[in-house]
């Protein structure tokens, strides 16, 4: 049983040596070259243009985000501050809230 | 090595023209490995093109010049498996299609003599990828490097980054599995036809 897996390995080996024979390495074509070079410019421009698309997304948001900031966030900030009241009504507004806190006897 | 470290170190920092002479060197060896791993001659220029692609786009992720062509070999064997997975995939008969091939070849082929010796290569080929169809397509690649490219286990050790007793044992049973496969009975006749007796003759 041995001899016969001997010998089997054998002729594998064999086949495989003669595998090597029947394939020798090719020659490549004249297109090898140029063909290679159109596939790396083609990645090439195909990352920059996924990179420029990310860019025109990026400023896109941007700008959106600008406009929402200036047409609605800002002009509420506004409106909030310019209550009608000046600075010293609102400071004594504020004095007399603590002054009622501590006639209450509560916390400072 | 077929190239200088230094012409590598100038690929690496991007020098077009000195990636054009790595690829010169080393185009015919790399698309003969691909042949005989792949074993569809109209797809080795693709694949070989893909591999040099590849190796472009990471040869600034090489560590050193040293390491080089395990590092084109791993990069070889990552662009066949890949190819031999989409085959797959489509499920094409890739042995008939290559018979077909063949024959059409040996047809053209001026002369009896010439015409046998195709025939004998044509069998070779067929049986030989008909063999390693039984194995899985790494171990096909593994043992295709191995037994017909004759690679090293030390040199398959940096190409996979795999010690060496576990690529012992993949290609142990890669092939004792091929080695069944060319024991069957249907491939005997092959066997025969092909003209591998000489184990016989030398005993």
């Amino acid at each position: 049983m041995d001899r016969m897996d001997d010998k089997l390995d054998a002729q594998l080996n064999a086949m495989f040596a003669e595998y090597r024979m029947a394939c020798p390495d090719p020659e490549p074509s004249a297109d090898f070259m140029p063909g290679m070079w159109k596939r790396i410019e083609a990645r090439r421009v195909a990352t920059v243009s996924v990179f420029k698309h990310w860019a025109q997304v990026c400023v896109m948001a941007t700008v959106a985000l600008t406009l929402l900031i200036g047409a609605v966030l800002i002009p509420r900030f506004q409106d909030n501050s310019a209550s009608g009241s000046s600075y010293l009504e609102a400071l004594s507004a504020e004095h007399s809230a603590d002054y009622i806190h501590m006639l209450a006897g509560g916390p400072r | 090595m077929l190239v200088e470290f230094e012409l590598i170190e100038r690929a690496r920092s991007g020098d077009d023209s000195a990636f054009n002479q790595i690829v010169q060197a080393y185009r015919k060896r790399i698309l003969g490995t691909i042949s005989r791993t792949i074993g569809r001659p109209e797809d080795v220029e693709d694949v070989g093109q893909e591999v040099f692609l590849r190796l472009y786009y990471s040869l600034d992720q090489l560590r050193t010049p040293e390491v080089f062509e395990p590092w084109l070999y791993r990069l070889t064997v990552n662009a066949a498996y890949d190819y031999l997975r989409r085959q797959r995939r489509r499920q094409e008969s890739r042995m008939s299609d290559l018979s077909e091939q063949q024959v059409m070849l040996a047809d053209a082929a001026a002369g009896s003599k010439r015409r046998d010796e195709e025939q004998h290569r044509t069998k070779v080929r067929e049986l030989a990828q008909s063999l390693l169809g039984q194995v899985s397509e790494e171990d096909r690649i593994l043992l295709t490097l191995k037994e017909v490219e004759g690679l090293s286990l030390k040199e398959l050790e940096k190409i996979y980054r795999v010690n060496e007793n576990a690529l012992k044992v993949r290609l142990f049973r890669a092939r004792q599995r091929v080695l069944k496969a060319f024991g069957a009975k249907e491939n005997k006749e092959a066997v025969s036809k092909a003209g591998f007796g000489n184990a016989d003759d030398s005993e």
